[in-house]
């Protein structure tokens, strides 16, 4: 019966698999000591009382639905900052490898790259800035029992802030990315390349991995408001 | 109205120690008498709801049947919320019990 049981939820709670596996633990474990501290005549009977006391799957299930939303926007805050950070850092190292080398922009597009340099540091300001808003918004905003309008105007915000870093920071990696094209050319193909190929490589992939995330969450947010 | 509470409820629960979901239910029994006898199931998603909003920690451990187990334990802010929450709780209760006393239910005029 108590396998039955935690099947049902298992199914309810489906939405989000590894907070289910740590919930179904949980319940197992309440449901086997109520069995245990029963003093209902037989097993099966207990069993009856003891579901019966932890309530209906569905309602249970459906007040889960907050606490997953919750999780999974907390984590994207999470994310997006850390891949601010990384795209820093790959920023810094290209940068710190030009000084080492000595590469310099040859004189003609030494105007465009300055220009595109202005854009890259005044976009990576603000996905900064909005990212860190973004995280504290999420984290300081309190996570109610039920999915209410007021949680949904919170998680609507914080996506928008969360896809206005992403969006500030796409346009810093394509300034990096012509600013390293202007670096390159005229250059000869050496293994020397491969710092700057890597670490516009880093910044891409990062950039990659945020906007899918954040349009995933947003996804999964959108599906579960809607249930 | 529990429902409203079952933060403060949970909080003030674990306030005496570490505990998992089941003890947690007991002791909320214990120490009201049994007047709040709410579906078992409603205080894993309040559990849950405050680790995320960092009012408490959980950790696994092992039972003595051999399951796993989660207990969770009060943090700091989970401490200093509890304060806040029974702050407004006693002015709320001082201001009810102020307008109740000396009043009398009237008596029904028919």
């Amino acid at each position: 019966m108590i396998q039955n049981y935690l099947a049902q939820l298992a199914r309810e709670l489906d939405f989000d698999r590894s907070l289910s596996r740590c919930v179904l633990e949980e319940v197992e474990d309440h449901l086997c000591e109520a069995v245990a501290a029963n003093s209902a005549g037989n097993d099966s009977e207990a069993q009856r009382q003891v579901i019966a006391n932890f309530g209906n799957v569905r309602a249970i299930a459906s007040e889960f639905v907050v606490v997953s939303l919750a999780r999974q926007s907390r984590r994207a805050g999470v994310a997006a900052l850390l891949v601010i950070v990384s795209v820093f850092i790959a920023m810094k190292a290209r940068v710190a490898w030009y000084a080492a080398t000595q590469w310099a922009i040859c004189e003609d597009m030494r105007a465009v790259g300055s220009l595109v340099g202005l854009i890259d540091r005044y976009a990576f300001l603000s996905s900064l800035v909005v990212g860190l808003g973004a995280w504290f918004y999420i984290r300081s905003g309190p996570i109610p029992s039920a999915f209410d309008p007021a949680y949904r105007r919170q998680l609507r915000h914080f996506f928008l802030l969360c896809g206005a870093a992403a969006a500030a920071l796409v346009v810093s990696v394509i300034s990096d990315a012509v600013l390293t094209a202007l670096q390159l050319q005229g250059t000869d193909l050496s293994a020397e390349f491969l710092v700057p190929i890597l670490s516009m490589a880093i910044e891409i992939a990062c950039v990659g991995i945020l906007v899918s995330r954040i349009r995933g969450v947003t996804l999964r947010a959108a599906s579960l408001t809607q249930t | 109205m529990l429902k409203g509470h079952l933060d403060m409820i949970v909080l003030a629960a674990l306030a005496a120690g570490s505990a998992h979901g089941y003890a947690v239910i007991q002791e909320i029994k214990r120490r009201s008498g049994g007047a709040f006898d709410l579906p078992e199931g409603t205080i894993y998603p309040a559990l849950h709801r405050l680790e995320q909003a960092g009012l408490l920690s959980g950790r696994w451990t092992t039972a003595d049947s051999g399951r796993r187990r989660r207990v969770y334990t009060l943090t700091k802010a989970g401490n200093r919320a509890l304060a806040d929450r029974h702050a407004v709780w006693k002015q709320f209760s001082d201001a009810i019990a102020g307008l109740l006393a000396g009043s009398r239910p009237r008596e029904n005029p028919a």
